[in-house]
C-alpha cells in the first residue's frame, strides 16, 4: 500500500474543518433556528460536508 | 391634498373595499375606524400602491409617484434580521432618492427621534415588538413623506409601548398628515382629527369628531345610588324612561326629556342616598356602533 | 440603476452575512477536489475497503486530465447545483411570505432593478464557487494527472459561467413565479433533473443549454464541436427570456407579499 500523502489529503480535511466550526459559531450566536438548536448540533457534528451546508440552507431562520 | 376616489378592491364576488371616497388634507389626521376584517388593511395597501385596486384612485396634489411621498407601517413591519436598525433605515432612505450623502444622517435623526439612539448598531433579529414598530416608525418618516400611513400602529403593543407610541403620534401629528387605522376606538379619540368609519369594505360616516358627536351622539343623565334596590325603586317611579345598571339609573336626554333642573327637584324628594348625579356622553364604540346599527 | 445598486448592496451584504460567500465556494472547492483524489487512490481505497480474492489485481483505467475535470464538472452538475438552486429558488418567494418584501415594495423601486439585483447576487456566489472549485479540481489534476492548457482551461470556466448565468436566471424566475415549495421543485426539476434526463436521453439532439456543462469540458481537448457556438447562443437567449419573465412575474405577484 502506498503511503499517503498528507499534504494531499490536507485541503479536505481543512475545509470540512471551516464548514464544521463555522457553522458551530453560527448556531450558537444565531438567535433562532427552524427547529431546535442541538438536533442541529448533532446533524453539523456527525454528518461530513453535507451537515453544516444542511444547516446553512434549511437551519437559519431568515425572518 | 390627497384625493382617493371610488376606491375599489374586488376578490371574486366578495367586495373587500367598495367604492372608497375622502380627501386628506395637509397637515391633519385622519382614522380609519372599523372591526377586523372591514377592509382597513386593503385599503391602506391599495393607497400606498402596494395592491392595485380593482377600480378608483388615489391622487395627490402635484407628485407624479405616489409612492414617492408616501410613508408606510404595516401592522407587523417585518425586517431583515442580518441588517442593523441604521442599515436599514439607511437603505430605505436612499430607496427612497434621498441623497447618499445625507442618507446616513437623516436616518441617524430619525432613529434618535423614535427613541432607539442606543439600539442603532443592533442587529434587527435582536428587536423586541415595540423596538420593531419605532423602527417601523423610523423607516416610514426617514425620507420626510408628505403622507404618513400607518395601519394599527398600536394595537399589536403591550400598555406601555402603546403609551409610547402614542406619544410619538401625537408629535408627528405636528408635522405631517396622518392617516392610519385602528379597531381601539379610544386611540383614535386620543389623536383626534377626522374619522372614517368603514364597515364591510363600505365608508358608512364621516367627519370630525365633534361633528359626529353632534349627530350622533345622544347625552344621558347617569344617578347613582347607594343600593340597587334604591336604584330600582326610583326607576320604577320615574316620570321619564331610564334604564338601571346595578346602582346607576340612566335618563336619556331627549325633546320631552328633563333639564338638570328638572331631574334634581325629583331627586330631592326622595329618602335615599345618591352618591352621584352626572351628564354622560357615549363612547366613541357606542357611536361607531350606533352609526353602523347594531 | 440606483436603485440597482443599493439592491444590489443590501444582497450582498445578506450573502455574506449568512456565510453564503464561505460555504458555497468551499463546497465547490471540495467537490473540485474530491475527484481527482479519490481517483488517485482509488487502488488503495479498493484494497482497503473490498475483501479482494488473494492475487487479483484491479486495473484501473489510466485517467488523462480531461477525464478528471469531466468528474468534477458532473459533481457540480448534481450535487453542486441543487445546492446552488436551493438556495437561488427562495431569494423572491421567502420574502414576500416573510413580510420584508413589504416596506421594499412600498417604495418607488423599480421591479426591474430588484430582479436584477438578486440575479448579480446569486450569479456572482454561484461564479465565484464554479472558478474556485474549477481551479482546485485543476490544481490537483494537474500535480496528479498531467497540465492542461491554462488559456483553454479558462475557455472552459468561463463557458461554465454561462451555464451558471442561465441556470440562476431559471432559478430566480420561479422563485418569483410560485411560493418557496414549489419554486424549489420546479427548479430541480428544469436544472438537476433535467441534467440527469439529458444525460440518459440527451442523444438524439445536439443543441440544448443543459449540454453546455459537457460541451464546456471538450473545449479542454480542443476539438471542433459544430454544436457548441449554437448551444452557447441558445442558453444565452434563453437566459435573457427568464430574466424578462422574471421581472413580469415579480411585478404580477408583489400584492402577495404579506402585510
Amino acid at each position: 500500500m502506498a503511503a499517503i500523502n498528507w499534504a494531499l489529503i490536507a485541503p479536505l480535511l481543512v475545509i470540512q474543518a471551516i464548514l464544521l466550526i463555522v457553522a458551530l459559531i453560527d448556531l450558537i450566536r444565531i438567535h433562532a433556528t427552524n427547529g431546535p438548536k442541538w438536533v442541529w448540533a448533532i446533524v453539523i457534528i456527525l454528518v461530513n460536508i453535507i451537515g453544516p451546508i444542511v444547516y446553512f440552507i434549511f437551519g437559519r431562520k431568515t425572518s | 391634498m390627497i384625493t382617493v376616489e371610488h376606491l375599489s378592491k374586488v376578490y371574486g364576488t366578495e367586495k373587500a373595499v367598495a367604492d372608497l371616497s375622502f380627501t386628506l388634507e395637509a397637515g391633519t389626521s385622519t382614522a380609519l375606524i372599523g372591526p377586523n376584517g372591514a377592509g382597513k388593511t386593503t385599503a391602506l395597501s391599495m393607497l400606498t400602491g402596494l395592491l392595485k385596486p380593482t377600480n378608483g384612485s388615489v391622487r395627490m396634489e402635484n407628485v407624479q409617484d405616489i409612492r414617492r411621498e408616501i410613508g408606510f407601517l404595516p401592522q407587523y413591519p417585518h425586517f431583515y434580521p442580518w441588517l442593523t436598525a441604521l442599515e436599514f433605515t439607511e437603505m430605505a432612505a436612499k430607496l427612497n432618492g434621498v441623497p447618499s450623502r445625507h442618507a446616513k444622517k437623516q436616518a441617524e435623526s430619525v432613529l434618535d427621534f423614535v427613541g432607539l439612539k442606543n439600539d442603532k448598531f443592533k442587529k434587527t433579529a435582536a428587536f423586541s415588538g415595540g423596538m420593531k414598530q419605532r423602527l417601523g416608525i423610523a423607516q416610514a418618516i426617514v425620507h420626510k413623506p408628505k403622507l404618513l400611513v400607518l395601519d394599527e400602529p398600536v394595537s399589536a403593543l403591550d400598555p406601555v409601548g402603546r403609551r409610547e407610541m402614542m406619544i410619538l403620534l401625537k408629535q408627528l401629528q405636528q408635522q405631517s398628515t396622518i392617516l392610519y387605522s385602528t379597531h381601539i376606538l379610544n386611540d383614535a379619540e386620543e389623536m383626534t382629527g377626522q374619522l372614517l368609519f368603514l364597515q364591510k369594505g363600505r365608508l358608512v360616516e364621516q367627519g370630525s369628531l365633534k361633528d359626529i358627536r353632534a349627530k350622533f351622539d345622544s347625552f344621558r343623565y347617569k344617578v347613582q345610588f347607594s343600593s340597587k334596590g334604591e336604584a330600582l325603586h326610583f326607576a320604577s317611579q320615574s316620570p321619564w324612561p331610564t334604564a338601571v345598571e346595578d346602582c346607576d339609573v340612566f335618563i336619556e336626554i331627549n325633546e320631552n326629556v328633563p333639564t338638570m333642573q328638572q331631574l334634581m327637584s325629583q331627586l330631592i324628594g326622595l329618602p335615599f342616598s345618591i352618591e352621584k348625579v352626572e351628564r354622560v356622553t357615549m363612547t366613541l364604540e357606542e357611536i361607531f356602533m350606533k352609526v353602523v346599527g347594531q | 440603476m440606483r436603485t440597482f445598486t443599493i439592491l444590489l448592496q443590501k444582497e450582498f451584504r445578506e450573502s455574506w452575512r449568512s456565510f453564503k460567500f464561505l460555504w458555497m465556494p468551499l463546497l465547490f472547492i471540495f467537490l473540485g477536489i474530491s475527484d481527482p483524489l479519490t481517483n488517485y487512490y482509488m487502488e488503495d481505497i479498493l484494497n482497503a475497503v473490498g475483501n479482494l480474492p488473494e492475487g487479483f489485481s484491479v486495473t484501473l483505467p489510466e485517467y488523462a486530465p480531461i477525464d478528471i475535470l469531466k468528474a468534477s464538472t458532473g459533481q457540480f452538475q448534481s450535487l453542486g447545483l441543487i445546492v446552488l438552486v436551493i438556495t437561488v429558488a427562495g431569494m423572491i418567494n421567502r420574502e414576500r411570505q416573510s413580510g420584508t418584501a413589504t416596506l421594499i415594495y412600498v417604495r418607488p423601486i423599480s421591479f426591474m432593478a430588484l430582479f436584477m439585483s438578486k440575479w448579480t447576487a446569486a450569479s456572482a456566489l454561484g461564479m465565484i464557487s464554479a472558478i474556485l472549485g474549477y481551479a482546485g479540481s485543476l490544481y490537483y489534476t494537474s500535480i496528479l494527472y498531467g497540465s492542461v492548457k491554462f488559456i483553454v482551461f479558462m475557455e472552459m470556466v468561463m463557458s461554465y459561467c454561462v451555464w451558471i448565468l442561465f441556470a440562476s436566471a431559471v432559478a430566480l424566475m420561479f422563485s418569483a413565479m410560485f411560493k418557496t415549495a414549489l419554486a424549489t421543485a420546479c427548479t430541480i426539476i428544469a436544472l438537476p433533473v433535467a441534467i440527469m434526463i439529458e444525460s440518459l436521453i440527451g442523444q438524439y439532439w445536439h443543441i440544448s443549454p443543459w449540454k453546455l456543462a459537457d460541451y464546456s469540458v471538450q473545449l479542454i481537448a480542443e476539438t471542433n464541436n459544430e454544436y457548441y457556438l449554437k448551444t452557447l447562443l441558445l442558453t444565452i437567449i434563453l437566459t435573457v427570456l427568464a430574466i424578462i419573465l422574471g421581472i413580469l412575474f415579480t411585478r404580477k405577484n408583489a400584492a402577495a407579499t404579506k402585510i
